[in-house]
């Protein structure tokens, strides 16, 4: 499926703002599933300087200073991507999750080596019995990984209770655990500790999903909305050996297939949040987000990337 | 029953010579002069205002710097094995850090768990990778050394992310060789000057290619830090700026210092600061401190960091339970000298063995936890059954959050006196800095002693004292200065350091404060002198005139505010620092000034302050004491300040901190001087000549008139003295233009304005003021003084305002981040 994706967060100060850095996981990532076939990104006013790296899991990160006095600050991405349902054909073979749990340290296979990262806590995601005892019931003994994971992800979605107003980014998800509600960031945090502390590596995915008016979905018949379509979206990443990194989203319970857009992934929201600065002055300042993720048949006249940015 | 190692008893069980010699000089100074010596370098101590903050103490946490004035003594071939062993396991930890922010081998070949880098909160991913010149994460560590009943000498710990303390042992150094200089004549002491031009030199190399003369910062997180006293000691010795965050910035991926005359770059930053305060950007998404931008400059090799960013991550003391197989590894020798047993509970046997040894053990947190919830060590055996459950249910919880370490029986060393010696437990800190040839160890180090005979916990979080560590050498050590040595001639150099902007607004501050306390103390002393004259017996006298001033003045809190009699309120107005208007609040003001400016003023300068704020504090100071001793006080206070302005104008460089502490005190003096005529002459007191001679004292000015006017006291002359007299210095006027002159050569300065309110002060025509003296009922002259005072009034504040303005914007940034809150379905 073709996508194309604009992403637009506005800052409105309430004074001038003199100097202001910004980092954004803003960069689609590419993947074997999702291919990236053109990328604009726009700041607005000019920045002063703009550079791009890979972070330490290997995300595109985009960084850019501003010097000048301004009273606003745009920065949109329109990008053209192309993303491909997994083939989700070894999934019969998922072995038992504790037999998981142990060949994580055995350091035969680097893949699962390097996945043995993501079994700790970080910064948004606390871990502990408590987490690994509301699992449980999704892990009995021998389960397959596959069946427990479908089904961890499912009880998640049908415990929980969306609710925006209900917890902000600095609830902890103790308090998610306990109150049972939140919105697709807390859900997918929430995962990650449980796996975690089962000695299962999970990951945070940042990205986004097809949003809910795109007339293809009328056109399929499909009436169904998935939550999280008007701004960035969250859900998990599980290692689920054969196959590799699973996707999962409690939010909607569903294994994503061609319906999710990729943006980066990280152990938690603190390592991809898709844009985070420090600002002198400006007083308060208000956010405005914007995301529109609509499926198309063409890409534009020009291919290649953006002049504007260099990147 | 523990035993413990003696460290003054030789392997015969017979005292050491050294010690033998060091005692039997102590006794020959005898029990009187060693008690005096004490009482000198506890002085030294308290005057160059040695102290060391203690984190969660209520009453502001300064505390004075102990030392005992009886060295420990380490003899030449003791010191060369450990020197060994310090430069060992600086380097180990060095290469250690090297690999696990490269490729990682060690984790890949199991030797080191994979837990202690990926579950620690300091293991800094966005430092991962980073090409650092000469791959080098470690340039100045400290290590915590004690020894055993058996002799043998252990690791307690590593310092890494600050390695504090290398400063008060080089100050513990100065107060030993004024307090006790005599014993040096006894041994042959190692100098620890030759450490810190090592230390300088070590920093200079480490700049980025490219960088001829490279600028050197100490970046520290501030005055609240424990060890800030250190940090602008060292800024002053070394000769470094010392910075907080936010006078730096990064532009470009470059660092630069923001300064009056411009930004300047930064090459080498001497970082004090935990690297997750070091970039909000990319280190910690909950602070707006630190140098947005600073691992962006550092990524770009735009910048050198000592210690890296992110060498914090060894300093846990799970790293110890895996350092022999690191060091056979990394380095391919034996660890030289071993850590204290230390089992990290993230390994099962590890674990149960540990638990089965709960209340033998010392257990500390494998991961520091965020600074506002710090976990202290917990001591098995001083815990009761309950607590010992407890424990036991939290480490099972989470194992690989859990460290316990064998007790040490700690050596002891002798403190007190010759006659009356008391053991205490010690812990020896000693230093070290790398150069592109190795190692190089400070000859010394920081000797800490417990408290108590009987307590094995040594910190100076818990009032311990320090010791002057003395390396003996066989033969007479060279002299070694921080100066360059005369034989490499250098330019002669007008230059002047470079002046932050924050460090500008400080100094227009303490200028500003110094002036107001002065102005304060001159009328509290003229209201303590009348009342000496006519003690306040009875209440309904009339008060004294000077002191119906300070209530006009707005210095007393009114009976409503504060209840009480008018002496009680008066003292009040002067010693009580909760009430903001006080000039001990202003003192104490001052004395917070100048105790961030410790490396712009001179010690001298700094002492003087020192005092002038102990005697607003403290028994002296209470509301019972008399009038005499007040007014004693008030005396001596006066000569401290203008002590600390003799200092400031015979002492201090005319650069651009002379300028910024300049501009200050004129201003404030100036507007002390217009309050003082406002209230003294237009508002409330009776119109006589005692009025008159009130307000020329209390302005210092009436032996000038004196000497000018054989006449009685006429207002016309007065405002001439206090207002218009060019010559007076302490004239509005000559205030003016002195700020003239100083905003001449300051570009960004409101000069225009000045002008125009110099001019103002000019054409108020003084034989007008007289003629109209003259005329019917003088209500014509007191209105237009009043519209000359109220005019300078205010625009004298905004001048200030201006100039701050101009130069000195201190805006602290905030952080955003999109809210992520997607909309209800």
């Amino acid at each position: 499926m073709l996508y194309r994706v604009v992403h637009q967060t506005r800052y409105t100060y309430s004074g001038p703002a003199s100097t202001s850095h910004n980092l954004g996981h803003l960069l689609p990532r590419r993947t074997d599933r999702q291919k990236l076939h053109q990328l604009e990104l726009r700041i607005d006013p000019s920045p002063t300087d703009v550079e791009s790296y890979q972070d330490y899991f290997g995300n595109d990160v985009v960084v850019f200073t501003l010097l000048e006095p301004h009273e606003q600050m745009c920065v949109r991405t329109q990008s053209w991507i192309e993303v491909t349902a997994p083939a989700l054909t070894q999934l019969d073979t998922s072995p038992a999750w504790e037999e998981v749990v142990s060949s994580l340290r055995r350091r035969e296979d680097p893949d699962a080596f390097a996945a043995l990262e993501m079994i700790w806590e970080s910064p948004f995601v606390d871990t502990g019995p408590e987490f690994a005892a509301y699992a449980r019931p999704s892990f009995p003994p021998t389960r397959r990984l596959l069946d427990a994971l479908l089904d961890f992800n499912h009880r998640i979605f049908s415990e929980f209770h969306y609710d925006p107003e209900a917890t902000t980014l600095a609830t902890p998800i103790h308090k998610v655990l306990q109150e049972r509600h939140g919105v697709c960031q807390d859900y997918a945090h929430l995962m990650i500790g449980c796996l975690r502390s089962l000695g299962l590596p999970a990951r945070y995915v940042s990205g986004y999903i097809r949003s809910a008016d795109a007339p293809a979905d009328a056109a399929r018949g499909s009436g169904a909305e998935l939550v999280g379509s008007e701004a960035s979206h969250a859900w998990v990443s599980a290692w689920c050996p054969p196959y590799g990194w699973l996707d999962l989203d409690p939010t909607n319970d569903l294994v994503p297939s061609d319906q999710h857009v990729l943006l980066a992934y990280g152990r938690d929201y603190d390592d991809v949040s898709p844009l985070k600065g420090v600002t002198l002055g400006g007083g308060k300042h208000t956010i405005e987000v914007q995301v529109d993720v609509r499926p198309t048949q063409t890409l534009p006249a020009s291919t290649g990337p953006s002049a504007s940015t260099g990147l | 029953m523990l035993r413990y190692w003696d460290e003054t008893a030789g392997s015969d069980g017979n005292t050491k010579p050294p010690w033998e010699q060091l005692i039997a000089a102590l006794e020959r100074l005898g029990k009187r002069e060693l008690a005096a010596r004490r009482a000198h370098a506890r002085r030294i101590i308290e005057e160059n205002g040695v102290t060391y903050n203690v984190y969660g103490d209520p009453r502001g946490a300064e505390r004075p710097w102990v030392l005992d004035t009886i060295p420990i003594l380490i003899d030449a071939s003791e010191w060369q094995v450990l020197e060994a062993a310090i430069q060992q396991r600086a380097e180990l930890l060095n290469r250690l850090l090297a690999d696990l922010y490269g490729p990682q081998r060690l984790l890949r070949e199991d030797l080191l768990p994979p837990e202690l880098v990926f579950a620690h909160p300091g293991f800094l991913r966005p430092c991962h990778g980073l090409a650092l010149p000469g791959n080098r994460y470690v340039h100045t560590y400290a290590v915590d050394l004690a020894r055993s009943p058996d002799g043998q000498w252990w690791v307690l710990g590593d310092r890494i992310q600050a390695p504090a303390g290398a400063g008060y042992a080089l100050e513990n150094r100065l107060v030993m060789s004024r307090a006790m200089p005599e014993l040096f004549g006894e041994f042959y002491v190692h100098r620890l000057a030759e450490y810190f031009q090592a230390y300088r030199a070590a920093l200079a190399q480490i700049a980025p290619a490219g960088c001829e003369n490279p600028r050197i910062v100490l970046l520290t997180p501030g005055p609240l830090n424990e060890t800030y006293f250190e940090h602008a000691y060292l800024a002053r010795y070394l000769g470094f700026p010392l910075v907080e965050g936010a006078d730096l910035t990064v532009r470009d991926s470059r660092v630069y210092l923001k300064t009056l005359s411009g930004l300047q770059r930064v090459d080498v930053i001497l970082r004090r600061q935990d690297a997750h305060f070091c970039d909000p950007l990319e280190l910690f998404g909950e602070s707006a401190l630190g140098v947005p931008g600073l691992v962006r400059a550092v990524r770009a090799g735009r910048v050198t960091i000592a210690n890296a960013l992110g060498s914090g991550l060894v300093e846990t003391p799970a790293t110890m339970a895996f350092l022999p197989g690191l060091c056979r590894q990394l380095l391919g020798e034996e660890l030289r000298i071993p850590s204290v047993a230390t089992w990290w509970c993230g390994q099962q046997r590890e674990l149960e063995y540990a638990l089965a040894h709960l209340d033998q053990l010392v257990w500390k947190p494998a991961f520091p936890g965020p600074a506002d919830t710090r976990v202290d060590m917990l001591v098995g055996d001083t815990l009761t059954r309950k607590q010992r459950q407890g424990l036991e249910a939290r480490i099972r919880a989470r194992p690989h959050r859990w460290v316990a370490q064998e007790k040490v029986a700690l050596s002891t060393v002798p403190t007190g006196d010759p006659g009356n010696l008391n053991p205490r437990h010690m812990v020896l800190r000693a230093y070290a800095v790398a150069h592109d040839r190795g190692w190089t160890v400070m000859p010394g180090g920081l000797t800490r002693v417990s408290s108590r005979g009987d307590s094995l916990v040594v910190t100076s979080q818990r009032g311990g004292a320090s010791k002057d560590t003395w390396v003996l050498a066989a033969e007479p050590t060279p002299f070694v200065t921080l100066l360059p040595p005369a034989t490499s001639p250098e330019e002669v150099s007008r230059r002047t350091a470079s002046l932050t902007s924050r460090v500008a607004d400080d100094l227009l501050w303490l200028g500003r404060g110094t002036e107001r306390v002065e102005a304060s103390v001159r009328l509290f002393r003229a209201a303590f002198q009348a009342l000496a004259d006519e003690p306040l017996r009875v209440s309904d006298l009339p008060a004294p005139e000077s002191v119906r001033l300070i209530q006009c003045m707005g210095k007393i809190p009114s009976p409503e505010e504060t209840p009480g009699s008018l002496q009680e309120r008066l003292l009040g107005a002067l010693f009580d620092r909760t009430i903001a208007t006080s000039v001990g609040h202003s003192v104490g003001e001052v004395h917070r000034l100048a105790s961030v400016l410790r490396d712009q003023i001179s010690p001298d300068a700094w002492r003087v302050l020192g005092r002038l704020d102990s005697a607003f504090i403290g028994p002296s100071a209470h509301p019972a004491r008399r009038v005499s001793a007040t007014l004693e006080l008030l005396d001596s206070a006066l000569l401290r300040i203008t002590a600390f302005t003799g200092l400031v104008s015979e002492s201090m460089t005319r650069g651009l901190g002379w300028q910024f502490l300049e501009i200050g005190r004129r201003f404030e003096r100036a507007i002390q001087v217009v309050q003082l005529l406002y209230h003294g002459l237009l508002e409330g007191l009776p119109e006589d000549s005692r009025r008159l001679e009130l307000v020329l004292s209390v302005a210092d000015s009436a032996m000038t008139y004196r000497s000018r006017y054989q006449t009685s006291i006429q207002l016309p002359l007065v405002l001439d003295l206090l207002l218009f007299d060019e010559l007076n210095p302490r004239s509005v006027c000559f205030q003016l233009v002195r700020l003239e002159e100083r905003f001449s050569s300051l570009h960004r300065a409101p000069l225009e304005e000045l002008r125009m309110l110099l001019e103002r002060l000019r054409t108020a025509q003084l034989d007008e003021l007289i003629a109209l003296h003259a005329g019917e009922d003088g209500r014509q002259t007191r209105a237009e003084l009043a519209r000359l005072l109220e005019a300078l009034d205010a625009g004298l504040p905004a001048l200030s305002d201006a100039l701050t303005h101009a130069y000195l914007i201190h805006i602290l940034p905030q952080r955003q981040g999109p809210s992520f809150r997607p909309a209800k379905p």
